[in-house]
């Protein structure tokens, strides 16, 4: 096996994403090409629209691009059915996303075994587990509560517990910062960092805060549709325009 | 999964509470409406309940029990001379009016009385007079009123000498001689018509005189067409209401179907969860419905109006209908949900 091979997590080549009818086409991706790396914190960046979002789906294989080849740990995601696809996100994922996305019917515990019940653990262990991750991320004693008693700040803990749970290769998250105020969501990104680093997991964060660019070990910069560049210092790049 | 299926219904205490209120609410509509109506049904056939007689003989012009043809006195030696018969009875049935000593009416236009009648009380019809010697508990009839039991010759008399008084004729069958055999045997040597007595709604045969009446007044009269069209209603409300409260509910969690689905949860798991929770809910709120139904039967068979006689099969019946009201709902759901965009979880 190759470094390259051993190295690459993501690795996205000349993707296109339309939207919409052909007389009236949205372009989203355009022969974007974008990779990520084992044990890496890697930040999409850029304004709003420019299809950081989108790039995110096609990862996370919840969009099927028009064109281009996605390869995920190795495993090409294009030409896979929804049931593979379904069993590829099961296996290799774990979501952040900016509304947070709990159940609210269902206690903060619950919600965090989600992951371990989809692939079939037994309730008790997946509680277990589920209780664990939860100390992990500050919410000890509030794991029989409801997400809605919780702050935004909390929630996001919540969610952050449930996309780790089952300890996923790929994290993947959407603006997870912008529903909060500054220092929560400084707070959040500190603990993707401390949690989710690992040098077998690759994290991928969708973000146009660039107050957490810091957390990046290095940030690809979006601009209609494609990745205009890659920094590997956060300090180098330029905000003004963000 | 199913059980985090369940703990989403049970979760949300308002929403369950809707969906438990439309599911009860349709079943009772149901069961309600079908006891009435056969409850309304049965007294069709009244005389068979509070007569128990095995086999009736009837003019062969007969349809049904409220309809009697007079049949000649001679008929009945022509039906005791049948092979099989151990003995028949004449019948006399007819509307009267009685007029109470106190010279209130009594009967179809009678005003309802202040005091119970006792034995021992005296009523005249047909200017006579007649002796209360016991009373007993009988069935009512369509059309309402007390029955006057008395033996065939003082009926006669109270008819004041009409030329043909033989309504019908009771039979009772020998030993080893089932009521259809008779009925045949009857039939084929008087050219009577002949009825068997049973009055089960379920298990009465051909001949049963009680199901030719029930079908006589289904052909020929509006009840069951009213009757009917409450019930068909019942269950179209009930259809509607738990439908749509189901399809709300499966609405306001699309969401976060989705976001199981983005995580990883395949259609299969999902159609699953919505099951659990259709079947769950359809359960506890046929359980609902069927109770408070019994409970207002209990009371209106107190008060005795209107008739309710609530079969099992109609529970049983009401129960497969919300079941498949849950079914229908639970697939509506599962379309739904197989329409959602995984990727939509990344929006909004
Ligand atoms: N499901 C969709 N249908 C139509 N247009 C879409 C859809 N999703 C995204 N778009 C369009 O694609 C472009 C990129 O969107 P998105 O990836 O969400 O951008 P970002 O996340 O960078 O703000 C936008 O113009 C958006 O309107
Ligand atoms: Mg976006």
């Amino acid at each position: 096996m190759s470094h390259v091979a051993h190295t690459v997590a993501v690795r996205a080549s000349g993707v296109d994403m339309f939207f919409g009818t052909p007389d009236n086409q949205v372009v989203a991706l355009k022969q974007a090409d974008f990779e990520a790396r084992r044990g890496e914190l890697i930040m999409l960046v850029g304004p709003s629209g420019c299809g950081k979002t989108t790039l995110l789906s096609v990862i996370a294989g919840t969009l099927t691009p028009q064109a281009g080849t996605v390869e995920v740990f190795g495993q090409r995601l294009d030409g896979l059915g929804q049931e593979e696809l379904t069993t590829f996100r099961r296996k290799n994922l774990g979501f952040v996303f900016q509304s947070f996305n709990l159940i609210p019917t269902l206690s903060v515990v619950e919600n965090v075994m989600v992951p371990l019940l989809i692939q079939g653990r037994p309730y008790d262990e997946a509680r277990a587990r589920a209780l664990a991750i939860i100390e992990k991320v500050g919410l000890k004693g509030r794991d029989d509560g409801r997400p809605n008693a919780l702050s935004g700040g909390q929630q996001q803990r919540v969610a952050i517990a449930r996309a780790l749970v089952h300890e996923p290769p790929l994290l993947i998250c959407d603006e997870p910062t912008s529903a909060l105020d500054k220092d929560t969501g400084a707070h959040i990104m500190e603990l993707v960092r401390d949690l989710s680093r690992s040098p077998e997991r690759c994290v991928v964060v969708v973000t146009h805060d660039h107050r957490i660019f810091r957390f990046a070990d290095r940030i690809a910069e979006m601009e209609d549709g494609r990745i205009s560049r890659v920094v590997d210092d956060p300090k180098l790049l330029d905000t003004t325009h963000l | 999964m199913y059980r985090l299926a369940l703990n989403m219904l049970f979760g949300d205490r308002a929403k369950l509470a809707m969906l438990l209120c439309g599911l009860a609410f349709s079943a009772l509509l149901m069961a309600q409406q079908s006891s009435v109506f056969f409850g309304i049904m049965s007294w069709t056939y009244t005389p068979m309940v509070n007569i128990r007689a095995q086999v009736w003989v009837s003019d062969p012009m007969v349809e049904q029990v409220n309809d009697a043809k007079p049949l000649r006195d001679t008929d009945l030696g022509r039906v005791r001379s049948v092979d099989g018969v151990a003995w028949a009875a004449p019948l006399h049935t007819s509307f009267v009016q009685a007029r109470m000593q106190d010279g209130n009416l009594l009967g179809p236009d009678g005003k309802p009385r202040s005091t119970p009648l006792k034995v021992g009380d005296t009523f005249e019809i047909n200017d006579i007079q007649a002796r209360i010697v016991g009373i007993c508990k009988v069935k009512r009839a369509f059309t309402g009123g007390p029955f006057v039991y008395t033996t065939y010759d003082r009926a006669k008399g109270y008819t004041l000498g009409a030329r043909r008084t033989l309504s019908f004729m009771l039979v009772e069958p020998q030993k080893g001689v089932t009521p259809s055999e008779l009925c045949g045997r009857i039939e084929r040597d008087t050219g009577l018509k002949a009825w068997t007595s049973d009055t089960v709604i379920w298990s009465w045969g051909e001949r049963s005189l009680a199901r030719n009446t029930f079908w006589w007044f289904w052909t020929n009269t509006g009840i069951p067409f009213s009757f009917g069209t409450a019930v068909l209603l019942g269950l179209f409300v009930g259809i509607a209401i738990s439908g749509q409260t189901f399809y709300s509910f499966v609405l306001e969690n699309l969401k976060y179907f989705a976001a199981i689905k983005a995580m990883g949860a395949g259609m299969g798991v999902i159609a699953r969860m919505l099951f659990v929770q259709a079947f769950t809910a359809g359960l506890i709120g046929f359980g609902l419905g069927a109770g408070m139904a019994q409970a207002i039967g209990r009371a209106m068979i107190e008060k005795g109006m209107p008739p309710f006689v609530m079969y099992p099969q109609i529970l049983w019946a009401t129960f497969a209908l919300v079941l498949g009201i849950s079914f229908v709902s639970a697939i509506i759901g599962i379309i739904k949900v197989s329409r959602v965009d995984a990727a939509s979880v990344f929006r909004g």
